[in-house]
């Protein structure tokens, strides 16, 4: 979006700290609320409803199935398929139709290939993995909420996975390394960079960088990511523990 | 202690080869949503597709009628063929047929034998790790349902089952009731109870 139509001018204009606290009244190493639901949808294999801050977020994940069209199959894998799309009334501005765009085509590709790093796609082979992630409202970082609301509609499914994939976005707001940034401070701010990690052995599988950091930066925006991955990983697991309330007492 | 585990979670320092685990650096660790018992060391997934195995007995439906035999729609990515020599009858396409798999390949294509058509009646599927929920011990939860709605069933290790006869929709209804309680305990009890009430709660 650009600047001129929130009419406040310049990026240097726009205060994303006044004492200490970002505007949402968080600090810096702060996330917002999130709240995870698995397995509401009943015709799907598995399936996710992601609220992270004001982000909403349902993915549904159908498969292993017969592989479509016939000659993408491959014998040696099953075929992962992500598609990635944000309603037109996900936010405050134009998102025209409904259908694929060019932003959903990528995130749709860096989304499957973080996923393609954990889930054990050779157990399958011949086979297609579908995974439609809808955002229904968006407020920054839906790519880190869809990847969150993937890897847990995907554990429902029953899919095998080396590990539940965590995904956050560290950012810079006026010179200051936050974690989790908003929709404000990812439009003001001057990096956004989402991060997803394997919880368990802290492997990177996406790593995007929008804005400037430094070394030092970057890797204070990792170190962010990297203490807030146990924290999203116990969301999933107990959402997932929530579908099966009374699992376990055998 | 038996406990929830996820994907990723750590569970042995030795190499378990049983399905929903994977091994790295010689530790297991879950791959799948499941109940892991350290005192046993046994896993049980609570979710998960069909994982054909040679013997398995399943259920499919015929989708196409060959020169050479019958492909057969299971609910796998791939589709069954059972070949004209192993089956005497001859079956047309919409026949639900009984079988057992013959051998699966390497990728996951399996070959049927000992095919069986089954004559009306109507199939549900489940999800196929409740399969074993569903016999019970030895057989007691089938026993079970088959004894108090008369209904004549069989059930597929894929997760289909075809029901005929009897009171269908009572004995469709605690199949589906067990599915959605196969983690729980004293679920034969329950069960009883559900027939005996009918249905009702």
């Amino acid at each position: 979006m650009s600047e001129e139509e929130y009419g406040s001018g310049k990026r240097e204009d726009v205060k994303l700290i006044i004492d200490g606290k970002r505007v949402d009244g968080r600090a810096l190493d702060e996330m917002r609320p999130l709240k995870i639901e698995a397995g509401l949808l009943h015709k799907a294999a598995g399936s996710a409803y992601v609220e992270w801050g004001d982000n909403k977020v349902i993915a549904a994940v159908y498969g292993p199935r017969e592989c479509l069209p016939r000659h993408d199959a491959n014998p040696y894998r099953a075929k992962l398929s992500v598609r990635y799309l944000m309603s037109p009334f996900a936010s405050k501005e134009e998102h025209g139709r409904s259908g694929p765009n060019r932003r959903s085509i990528e995130l749709s590709m860096v989304l499957r290939e973080a996923l393609e790093n954990v889930v054990l796609l050779e157990h399958y082979p011949n086979a297609m993995i579908d995974v439609f992630i809808e955002v229904l409202q968006a407020s920054g970082g839906t790519r880190c909420a869809s990847l969150v609301a993937a890897s847990v509609a995907l554990a429902n499914a029953g899919i095998p996975m080396k590990d539940l994939p965590v995904a956050v976005a560290s950012g810079k707001i006026e010179n200051q390394i936050c974690l989790d940034v908003g929709k404000e401070e990812d439009n003001f701010g001057q990096a956004d960079v989402p991060i997803a990690l394997a919880p368990r052995n802290k492997d990177i599988l996406l790593l995007q960088m929008d804005g400037l950091l430094s070394k030092e930066e970057l890797f204070r925006a990792l170190d962010y990511a990297e203490k807030m991955a146990p924290v999203i990983r116990d969301a999933e697991t107990s959402a997932l523990e929530k579908a099966y309330a009374r699992a376990g007492e055998e | 202690m038996r406990k929830m585990v996820f994907p990723g979670d750590f569970l042995a320092d030795s190499k378990m080869s049983v399905r929903g685990v994977y091994v790295e650096d010689g530790k297991s660790y879950a791959s799948q949503v499941g109940l892991y018992d350290s005192d046993t060391g046994t896993f049980i997934p609570l979710e998960g597709p069909y994982e054909p195995q040679e013997g398995d007995l399943i259920i499919g439906v015929v989708s196409e009628v060959k020169p050479n035999g019958y492909r057969v729609q299971t609910g796998l990515p791939s589709e069954t063929f059972i070949s004209n020599k192993d089956i005497r009858e001859s079956l047309s396409m919409g026949d639900i047929v009984v079988a057992k798999v013959r051998d699966v390949d390497e990728v996951g294509e399996i070959t049927l034998i000992d095919a069986t058509v089954l004559k009306g009646g109507s199939i549900s599927q489940i999800s196929p790790v409740k399969v074993p929920r569903v016999i019970g011990k030895k057989g007691s939860m089938l026993a079970q349902i088959k004894a108090t709605t008369g209904s004549n069933i069989v059930i597929g290790k894929n997760g289909w089952i075809w029901i005929k006869g009897g009171d269908e929709y009572l004995a469709t209804k605690a199949i589906l009731k067990i599915e959605s309680e196969a983690h729980t305990s004293g679920l034969t009890d329950k069960i009883a109870d559900f027939l005996k009430k009918g249905g009702r709660e």
